[in-house]
């Protein structure tokens, strides 16, 4: 791992373990996360990576007898306390799940429902602003611009899930995490996303979570790779799709597992 | 693999298929046919309950009459003015016996019509009026062809005297056929001619008023908190098997807690549309409670993730989302619920509200009874008349009940699944 000055990781995390009941889901993760790059969790099913991206926003806590424990430090400040203010914390990290789910409403609404829950808009104009910017940002806004007012459910699968990259970015997050958002996608729209990825790694730090090594290996900077609840082997995406150091990351890219 | 073998089986399959599409279809048709009888006939019985015959009387106020009308008009005896008028279309009956059978052809609530006509009408009051006054219950039958006028004297209930006089009516003109809207207008009564259903209509919706304003919001918020808030555990499970339950408890069970804790334990009123209202609402809540849990689990959990990522409270979340994208499920559950109430006659018994009660309540603590209970004590009545009104208030109610469950038919179409 290169050296680093501390402050420069926005997400480090110390010895995560989660447990669902009496099986452990995740055994002891240490994984620090730079600042304005992509991060892709690769692995197999089932193999933690959904589970880990979850920790970061605590989307873990709605699952019944789930226990995440150790210490997930966000800007320095350890998010997995019982003191830390979940609402709040989800309005910095932002989540974009695996199958499009935009709230059956239209498509203005969609977008401003995070706005107007933390009150971040003082009028209509401040919120109209917020919209077009968080659509245009998401890349969508020339689509839907004479739509608004369409459900967002009339939106193809690739404009959902656009659409919910746009929820998530109206609230001015920090950090993005992507549950394996181009899976439920055909290649065309794969790629619209990926290419808006690219541009939103400018001004977000992104956690995604793939099934497609070429994903990976086409959008991150630093790729994971997790296996039966471990991290295998963590480096630069280069390193790691060129020369692992593991040998269980080589079989798993080369296609011999997973 | 043979031609001939796939192709006998294909064969099977297929015919299998028709007898099963039969099967279904027939047993769709035998429950058409059942409900079509049920309707039908009662709405056959129930045809003769909406009309009235009505007999003219020629009445003339005497001048002692007058006076007293226009001093203190409660005091008139309008009873007397009746028989007096009567008497006077038939001067040649003279016997006490005869004139007393000649006054039962019209009701015995007859001066009731007179009083409202002179109340209404103050300055017809030194003419001749023609007045239209309810004919007897049998004298009504007679009419409308329900009783066998050939019959042996002895076993009608009228006599041929009365037959004469009433045929001497029918050759004066004095008879008229009109819609009987004393059924919707008038309270209860002992006589068939006067009885009516609005006591019972606004006792029933009173009492669901009552029910609705209990049940709907602590049945939604008790669902909202067991499936959305509470974790769970074995405590929630136990709660769970009871409401389950409770939703197979007799009904006549929630009327003895309601008469064993309302009545006589809080005092409250008997035979009051609130205490009613509050025991069809303990009946009615496992319905609402199960109906709306299961139409928040239904919901699915992609749209709380979706609001919980974007940094939704918990509370946000349920009342901007989860919930109203359940209401159609939890509207239709409600209302199933509520109709059922308003079908049910056990509970109600133990509180007194299954009873003879004449007024028709403005208030939800006045004494009042409700259509089905109604319908239990008119088919209980002996005169013949009752038989057809028994009809026509299932027939009322019938209509409630369909009105309810469009109700609840439209609102599911208006908030449809949208995701």
């Amino acid at each position: 791992m290169p050296d680093m000055p501390d402050e420069n990781y926005k997400i480090k995390t110390n010895d995560v373990t989660v447990d669902y009941g009496d099986k452990r889901a995740l055994h002891g993760i240490n994984l620090n996360i730079q600042s304005n790059q992509v991060t892709s969790l690769i692995g197999p099913s089932g193999c933690g990576k959904s589970t880990f991206i979850r920790c970061l926003n605590r989307m873990n806590d709605l699952i019944m007898g789930c226990h995440v424990n150790g210490s997930i430090l966000i800007d320095n400040t350890d998010i997995n306390l019982p003191e830390t203010d979940i609402v709040e914390l989800r309005a910095r990290i932002g989540m974009v799940f695996q199958k499009p789910n935009p709230f059956p409403k239209s498509i203005y609404d969609n977008v401003a429902y995070g706005p107007r829950i933390h009150g971040l808009t003082k009028n209509k104009d401040d919120l109209d602003h917020v919209v077009t910017k968080s659509l245009k940002r998401a890349g969508l806004w020339k689509e839907v611009s004479d739509r608004l007012d369409a459900s967002g459910l009339s939106l193809s699968g690739g404009q959902q899930q656009r659409l919910c990259i746009a929820r998530a970015i109206a609230v001015n997050p920090d950090v993005l995490l992507m549950d394996e958002p181009c899976s439920a996608l055909d290649p065309i729209a794969t790629a619209v996303i990926e290419e808006l990825i690219n541009e939103l790694k400018e001004r977000y730090t992104i956690v995604i979570v793939t099934h497609s090594m070429q994903q990976a290996a086409r959008l991150s900077q630093k790729t994971a790779y997790f296996h039966l609840g471990e991290m295998i082997e963590f480096d630069d995406t280069s390193t790691i799709f060129t020369n692992p150091k593991h040998e269980m990351t080589e079989s798993y890219i080369t296609g011999k597992i997973g | 693999m043979t031609d001939i073998k796939p192709n006998i089986r294909l064969k099977k399959r297929y015919r299998a298929e028709v007898r099963f599409k039969i099967y279904c279809a027939s047993a769709l048709a035998i429950g058409m046919i059942i409900l079509l009888t049920l309707i039908s006939s009662i709405t056959i019985s129930a045809i003769p309950a909406f009309t009235q015959i009505n007999i003219s009387i020629d009445v003339q106020l005497e001048d002692d009459d007058i006076q007293t009308f226009k001093e203190n008009p409660t005091d008139v005896s309008w009873r007397t003015i009746q028989k007096k008028s009567i008497y006077k279309m038939f001067p040649e009956i003279t016997s006490r016996s005869d004139k007393r059978e000649l006054n039962k052809i019209v009701s015995t609530g007859a001066y009731l019509e007179i009083e409202k006509f002179y109340n209404r009408n103050r300055d017809l009051i030194k003419q001749t009026n023609k007045i239209y006054v309810p004919a007897a219950d049998d004298i009504d039958l007679i009419i409308k062809n329900l009783t066998d006028r050939d019959l042996p004297e002895n076993m009608r209930t009228i006599s041929d005297k009365q037959l004469s006089y009433l045929d001497t009516m029918i050759e004066e003109d004095r008879i008229k056929k009109s819609f009987s809207w004393r059924l919707f207008s008038n309270g209860d009564s002992r006589e068939p001619e006067l009885a009516g259903l609005k006591g019972g209509i606004v006792g029933t919706l009173l009492t669901m008023f009552v029910t609705l304003i209990i049940s709907f919001p602590v049945g939604v918020l008790a669902a909202v908190y067991l499936e959305e808030i509470a974790p769970k555990n074995r405590l929630t499970d136990i709660i769970e098997v009871n409401i389950n339950n409770l939703a197979a408890v007799p009904s006549i069970v929630y009327g003895l807690l309601g008469l064993a804790i309302f009545l006589n334990y809080m005092n409250m009123p008997r035979s009051a549309p609130l205490v009613g209202g509050i025991v069809l609402a303990l009946m009615t809540l496992p319905v609402i409670i199960i109906a709306t849990r299961a139409s928040l689990a239904s919901i699915p959990p992609s749209i709380r993730e979706a609001a919980y990522g974007v940094g939704a409270s918990q509370m946000q979340v349920i009342t901007h989302h989860v919930v109203p994208l359940a209401l159609p499920g939890i509207l239709t559950g409600t209302i199933i619920g509520i109709a059922r109430a308003a079908g049910e006659t056990a509970p109600l018994l133990m509180i007194g509200m299954m009873a003879f009660i004449v007024d028709i309540p403005t208030g939800i603590t006045d004494k009042a009874t409700v259509l089905p209970a109604q319908v239990y004590m008119w088919a209980n009545n002996p005169e013949r008349s009752f038989e057809y009104l028994t009809s026509a208030a299932i027939l009322v109610l019938l209509v409630i009940l369909i009105v309810i469950n469009l109700l609840a038919i439209i609102l599911r179409k208006k908030y449809e699944r949208r995701w």
